[in-house]
């Protein structure tokens, strides 16, 4: 097929987008689904910012895989992390740690971040090191974010327990 | 940058897929996890009429351990899964931390085995923008007579840079291609060919379904060399499996990656340290016989007389992590 619709679940609501083969998951996100906060940066799988998790809660490139190849799959993004106005306990230890400046690369680290909790609340630096290997920050560098996340498990709804 | 447009397509069976070949022209793409494809066609070095993705496939999938002892790995699965598979971690660690040494978490996440196998290969003049190419003028791979990387070659000397085919070769693994004729499985090593544009003997209608190992209690070492940590392509890899334990190996089978166009067997080396022992001696005299095993190199990604020092020092660095593996 070379146009046609595909049912994409994002952050728990099903879409029904028309997409032709011309475009990425990412293309959906940003300019269907005027999802922004997903960044586009060098579509080529080198930076990360355009990760997303996929239903099994791993970080994937949004920009590398074609958007017909997600009928009937569901992602998160990161507007899909707050929930009834609570962040989400990575996205506040990202503030609280400081691990943000320019906020460019934030929700694709954030995602990538949030990917590696969901293989272990507990990570240790093996698996965080793994896990940030394919986001680039170009402002924070990499250690408030570990630090952040090495944190993120203090956090309950948000809020610090 | 969109992609340029194609057909997709996503068989739900094998034999869907192989009719699919059956029916279509050579403008037919497969797509495994798509990391290289996707990227390629957005730099508009493949445009395809057709695109083929394989992960719907369920005759692609899994891990099996059969009945003698081998292991038969899908061809679509993809290398996070392979990297967390019990008993591949269990059997063959070395195999394992060549599939992890591919990219990043992110990559491999969508990434397949057959995709690594067949990554297309690659060189500093053309895997680059349109626009950077169209400035340098297109080449053997893109459709003039001349070659970039070695003026006067007439073939294309783009290299193999994936990061799983030497430690697979290096267990004789074999690879079974499928297309609606049939089935035929080869050794992996004889899967490459030294030709960067035609890099596989696979036929345009067929299909990488599966990857067998056949059981084994050598030992077996990888390293990868990269310019950084984090996530690169590999300046060179090797892969080094021995039977017997210590500084003793009556066989040896050592495969280098990323340095030439198809994986290259250092069988002479291998000689020299079953007849001199593992020992410094043995390693010297490996690694003499490196100049002449690589023959002519190309200065694509590192120079030339760099990639012969990298051979040295992989190969010194591989076999003392041989000698010292527990037995
Ligand atoms: C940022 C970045 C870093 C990378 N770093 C590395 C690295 O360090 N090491 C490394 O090895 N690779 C690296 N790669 C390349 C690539 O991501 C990997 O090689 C990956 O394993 C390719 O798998 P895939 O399933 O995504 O392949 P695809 O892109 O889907 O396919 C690659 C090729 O294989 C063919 N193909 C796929 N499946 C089959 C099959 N079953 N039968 C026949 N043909 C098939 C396709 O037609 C295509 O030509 C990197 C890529 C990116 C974007
Ligand atoms: S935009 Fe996807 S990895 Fe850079
Ligand atoms: S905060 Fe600026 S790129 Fe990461």
């Amino acid at each position: 097929m070379k146009k046609g619709f595909i049912t994409l679940t994002v952050n728990g609501d099903a879409h029904e987008v028309a997409v032709s083969s011309r475009h990425t998951l990412l293309d959906v996100l940003r300019g269907k689904l005027q999802l922004m906060g997903t960044k586009e940066g060098c579509t080529t799988g080198s930076c990360g910012v355009c990760t997303v998790n996929n239903a099994r809660g791993e970080a994937v490139l949004s920009c590398l895989t074609p958007a017909l190849e997600w009928d009937g799959q569901a992602v998160t993004t990161i507007e899909g992390l707050e929930k009834n106005g609570q962040l989400a306990p990575i996205q506040q230890a990202f503030i609280d740690y400081h691990a943000v400046q320019c906020g460019f690369c934030t929700p694709g680290v954030i995602m990538s971040a949030q990917a590696v909790l969901n293989l272990t609340p507990t990570p240790g630096e093996d698996d965080i090191n793994d896990g940030l290997a394919g986001v680039i920050c170009r402002c924070t560098g990499h250690i408030k974010v570990k630090e952040a996340i090495r944190h993120a498990g203090d956090y309950v709804a948000g809020r610090k327990a | 940058m969109l992609l340029p447009e194609h057909d997709f397509i996503k068989p739900r069976s094998l034999a869907e897929g192989l009719a699919v070949l059956r029916d279509a022209p050579p403008g037919v793409r497969l797509l495994g996890g798509g990391t290289d494809v996707v990227f390629n066609m957005r730099c508009r070095l493949m445009t395809p009429d057709t695109v083929l993705s394989l992960r719907d496939i369920p005759e692609l999938q899994g891990v099996d351990v059969l009945p003698d002892g081998s292991l038969r790995l899908g061809a679509a699965t993809r290398l996070t899964d392979l990297v967390a598979d019990p008993v591949l971690r269990e059997r063959y660690p070395a195999l394992v931390k060549a599939f992890r040494a591919v990219a990043s978490r992110h990559v491999r996440n969508m990434a397949t085995l057959g995709g690594n196998l067949c990554l297309d290969t690659r060189c500093w003049f053309t895997n680059q923008t349109k626009e950077w190419r169209d400035a340098k003028g297109p080449c053997l791979k893109t459709g003039k007579d001349v070659c970039h990387a070695i003026q006067g070659s007439p073939i294309c000397v783009a290299l193999n840079n994936a990061d799983s085919p030497p430690a697979l070769i290096a267990v004789d693994a074999t690879v079974t291609l499928a297309s609606h004729r049939g089935e035929r499985t080869l050794p992996l090593r004889d899967f490459y060919r030294e030709d960067g544009i035609r890099h596989t003997v696979l036929e345009p209608d067929e299909v990488l379904t599966e990857v067998t190992i056949p059981p084994t209690r050598d030992r077996l070492v990888f390293l990868k060399e990269t310019a950084r940590q984090g996530m690169d392509f590999s300046y060179g890899t090797i892969a080094i499996r021995a039977d017997g334990n210590g500084a003793r190996a009556t066989r040896l089978h050592i495969v280098l990656g990323s340095l030439t166009t198809a994986p290259r067997d250092l069988s002479t080396a291998g000689e020299r340290l079953v007849a001199l022992g593992l020992g410094d001696d043995g390693i010297d005299a490996a690694c003499a016989t490196i100049r002449d095993a690589l023959g002519p190199l190309t200065n694509l990604y590192s120079p030339a007389a760099y990639k012969r020092e990298l051979a040295r020092t992989l190969l010194r660095k591989a076999i003392v992590e041989l000698r010292e593996m527990p037995a």
